[in-house]
């Protein structure tokens, strides 16, 4: 099997709104895959016609191979943007409970919910109840009751919102660690800078319609170079640099683009005489700039045929 | 694909059991059934002695001859007083009630005959009122303790400044009533007074006024000259007898069984509404609660939303099931220990205890629990659906609650009726089929009623489960105001 999941002209209505229109997309078998969009923009309802919460108005959706995902739900495993556990259960029986649901039997789910508990640190919350629980710590428990059936498919709705450098890097590394047991990991986020690190191919979707899909490399070949710049001093004079297109200032570094026919030695010079330059870096747009650019381009589009914001 | 149903229900019966709330309503509703009962029966028990005197305006004689005739009222006390001594040989009793006891050698206390009631009638008679108020003590049965004017220190008094003192005495509270005879009741009954500041226990002088009254009836039939077997013949009253027709068309005689059986189903309605109110708004909370911690995107993701939807309606039916089951225990448990605790003096409960444990009576009510419940929790199961507060929920609710009070405000006038027109047409409406058809057990309704009501009943039932499993399908899912009827209905018509 090449791809976990296919859709194939994809759309969904509610009503008048259509929320997701004539999508087609591929994921390869064993990669980890990036859903982005803006808020609205109609992630969430593909991944629930995805998980067949929702069922699609047009088109096909083909999940491990089965053009039905719910034949192949206790192989998926799901993380929804909304995170909730039922407060009065206990974190061990909550997630046994999730095992259970996705077909594990009782002794094999209580063990592995167990397992987990003691591998990502929870051990002595085995007994609490979900009330107990920080953020985190709930969030935790909740990814645990994602994996425990060690699904084939695992589709994950903002993992790392609300959590800390440190819960995120343990978030990453199971991730990673899906990954390298061949699972394929899907996950929608709004941090351009995951993406970039975590995804071997992700999708933008844009006023529900796709905006691109693929691998990084491919999304961004042809793209015209642009200056990452990190700086001291009052970057407001950046305002004024000769030949300057667009840029995305951050305070301490900026990225920045410049009209055709200007030559970034020329920045260079002028931004050495205003600034204190601490580094400087011609190269490939960030996601974070080809997202921006995306928003921008297809909402002007989309103003020109007359359909507003 | 019914295991997931079943993993829904468990958990949600388990984690219901669980929780104190159930607790408190296995236990509360027998605890207050039991303390209606209870507190009534030891109230009557140990009801404070009521003092009272006699004032007589006229010779003496009618207050002491009132006396005694108001103490006859006693007689079954008095043989079972006598038959109480000789069993536990209470030799310190007094020789009077000894002398009794062999007096009435062999007689059966519970049914003494014509003959022994005479006697004992004459024998009572001849005591006074003071001795026949010690004999009361004796069988702890005194209500009412008949204190002489002289006791009271007022016997020397002018008329007028002895009921001075008596009324002070009332007020005081060292009195509970006092009566004043008139000089003849032969002539008039004008001037006949009782003076209480209680108007709300009017036993005292309801029974005091009967004895007078056959006192006065017997001196006016002894100075008119009549013979006292044609008096008796002419007092005689008229008496219905109660009789029913049975299922053999035959008549036969009411007992009292047979009147508490045709009350005892507005027990089971009550129970029924008790336990279909109070387990659906569990249903209806627990949803609201999954749908605003968003929990249940998770389940939607390994169960589909028919499964999750008839999961948690089995869970809590199983828990409801559970809390009826622990009332029919109860009942069963004190229709055992009720004999030995309340000493066998509460002959309602003898007929009623064993109303309630009545075969049919409780298949009926199971049967009719479960069709009740299913029906109700799939109409606040969709409306769960569709909150995402539980005060949304509340204000959606009402309609139901409106629903649910006709069964309570029928319940009465079925029961007295219970083939009337309105018990009829209320059976057949499948809302509230379970409740009325309950009511009218004792009816008994005909079989065919039996049989279409049911058949609706499960009818609907099933239209209600495909209604609200569509609305749950799309509501569950849905943030924002709650919809309107009108979108609702729309969801229905269209999926």
């Amino acid at each position: 099997m090449d791809h976990a999941l296919i859709l194939d002209g994809v759309t969904k209505r509610f009503g008048q709104f259509t929320a997701v229109s004539n999508l087609s997309l591929q994921v390869p078998t064993g990669c980890i895959y990036g859903f982005l969009g803006q808020n609205g923009a109609g992630k969430t309802t593909t991944i629930r016609m995805v998980m067949s919460i929702f069922h699609q108005d047009s088109g096909t959706i083909s999940v491990l191979g089965h053009s039905d995902a719910s034949q192949v739900k206790d192989r998926l495993g799901y993380l929804p943007e909304e995170k909730g556990l039922y407060k009065k259960m206990k974190t061990v029986d909550i997630i046994a409970y999730f095992g259970k649901l996705k077909g594990m039997d009782t002794s094999t789910a209580n063990l592995k919910a167990k397992e987990l508990l003691t591998q990502y640190g929870l051990g002595e919350w085995m007994d609490k109840k979900c009330e107990a629980l920080s953020k985190g710590m709930g969030q935790k428990v909740q990814i645990l009751g994602t994996i425990i059936h060690e699904p084939e498919l695992v589709i994950l709705d903002e993992p790392f919102s609300g959590l800390d450098p440190v819960n995120r890097d343990v978030m990453r590394d199971t991730i990673l660690q899906m990954k390298k047991e061949g699972r394929t990991v899907i996950f929608s986020t709004h941090v351009m800078e995951q993406a970039e690190q975590l995804c071997d191919a992700m999708m933008m979707i844009h006023k529900s319609e796709l905006a691109f899909a693929g691998k990084l490399a491919d999304i961004k070949q042809g793209l015209d170079k642009g200056i990452r710049l990190e700086y001291d001093g009052d970057g407001s004079v950046l305002q004024n640099l000769p030949g300057l297109d667009r840029i995305n200032d951050n305070n301490k570094s900026a990225e920045i683009y410049l009209k055709q026919g200007h030559d970034p030695q020329d920045a260079l010079r002028w931004l050495i005489d205003h600034l204190t330059i601490r580094s400087f870096d011609l190269s490939e747009p960030s996601l974070h700039e080809v997202f921006l650019r995306t928003v921008e381009e297809r909402d002007a589009a989309l103003a020109a045929v007359g359909v507003t914001a | 694909m019914a295991s997931k149903t079943f993993l829904v229900a468990q958990r949600e019966y388990l984690e219901n059991v669980r929780t104190k709330t159930f607790w408190l309503g296995i236990i509360i509703v027998p605890v207050l059934i039991a303390a209606c009962v209870g507190v009534g029966a030891l109230i009557n028990k140990f009801k404070e002695v009521q003092r009272y005197t006699v004032v007589d305006l006229g010779d003496d004689e009618l207050a002491e001859r009132a006396e005694k005739q108001f103490r006859t009222r006693d007689m079954l006390q008095m043989f079972k007083l006598i038959a109480d001594i000789k069993e536990n040989a209470k030799n310190q009793s007094p020789e009077a009630l000894r002398e009794l006891g062999r007096q009435f050698e062999g007689m059966d206390p519970e049914k003494p005959t014509g003959e022994q009631k005479l006697a004992m009638f004459n024998w009572m008679q001849q005591q006074s009122p003071k001795t026949m108020a010690t004999f009361a003590d004796i069988s702890a049965s005194k209500k009412y303790d008949f204190v002489s004017l002289e006791e009271l220190e007022v016997a020397e008094l002018e008329p007028e400044a002895q009921q001075e003192a008596l009324n002070k005495m009332i007020t005081d509270g060292e009195l509970f009533a006092y009566f004043v005879l008139g000089e003849d009741p032969n002539k008039t009954v004008n001037g006949f007074e009782y003076v209480a500041n209680n108007k709300t226990d009017p036993k005292l002088r309801e029974a005091y006024e009967r004895a007078l009254t056959k006192l006065v009836q017997n001196d006016r039939i002894r100075a008119a000259n009549i013979n006292s077997t044609v008096a008796a013949h002419i007092k005689k009253r008229v008496e219905f007898g109660q009789r029913q027709i049975g299922a053999d068309g035959k008549k036969s005689n009411v007992e009292k069984s047979d009147i508490v059986n045709q009350w005892a189903p507005i027990g089971f309605v009550y129970f029924l509404w008790i336990a279909i109110f109070s387990i659906a708004n569990l249903l209806l909370t627990n949803t609201v609660e999954e749908k605003s911690n968003r929990i249940i995107e998770v389940l939607l993701s390994s169960v589909s939303p028919t499964q999750l939807m008839n999961g948690k309606i089995f869970g809590i039916a199983a828990t409801g099931l559970t809390m009826v089951g622990a009332w029919v225990g109860f009942a069963l448990l004190a229709a055992w220990l009720a004999p030995v605790l309340l000493g066998g003096t509460g002959e309602f409960l003898d007929v009623l205890i064993p109303a309630l444990s009545n075969i049919s009576y409780l298949a009926a009510f199971l049967g009719y629990f479960l069709g009740g419940f299913l029906l109700y929790a799939a109409m606040l199961v969709a409306i769960g659906s569709v909150c995402n507060t539980l005060k949304e929920a509340q204000n959606l609710m009402q309609p139901v609650m409106m629903i649910l009070m006709v069964p309570l405000i029928s319940m009465v006038f079925i029961t007295q009726e219970p083939n009337g027109t309105v018990a009829k047409v209320l059976s057949f409406i499948p809302l509230f089929t379970p409740f009325t058809m309950m009511n009218r057990a004792a009816g008994p309704p005909e079989v065919w009623e039996y049989v279409v009501t049911t058949i609706l009943l499960i009818a609907t039932i099933w239209f209600a489960f495909k209604a609200a499993g569509k609305v749950f399908r799309v509501g569950v899912l849905m943030t924002g105001n709650p919809p309107k009827l009108k979108e609702i209905l729309g969801w229905l018509w269209k999926s």
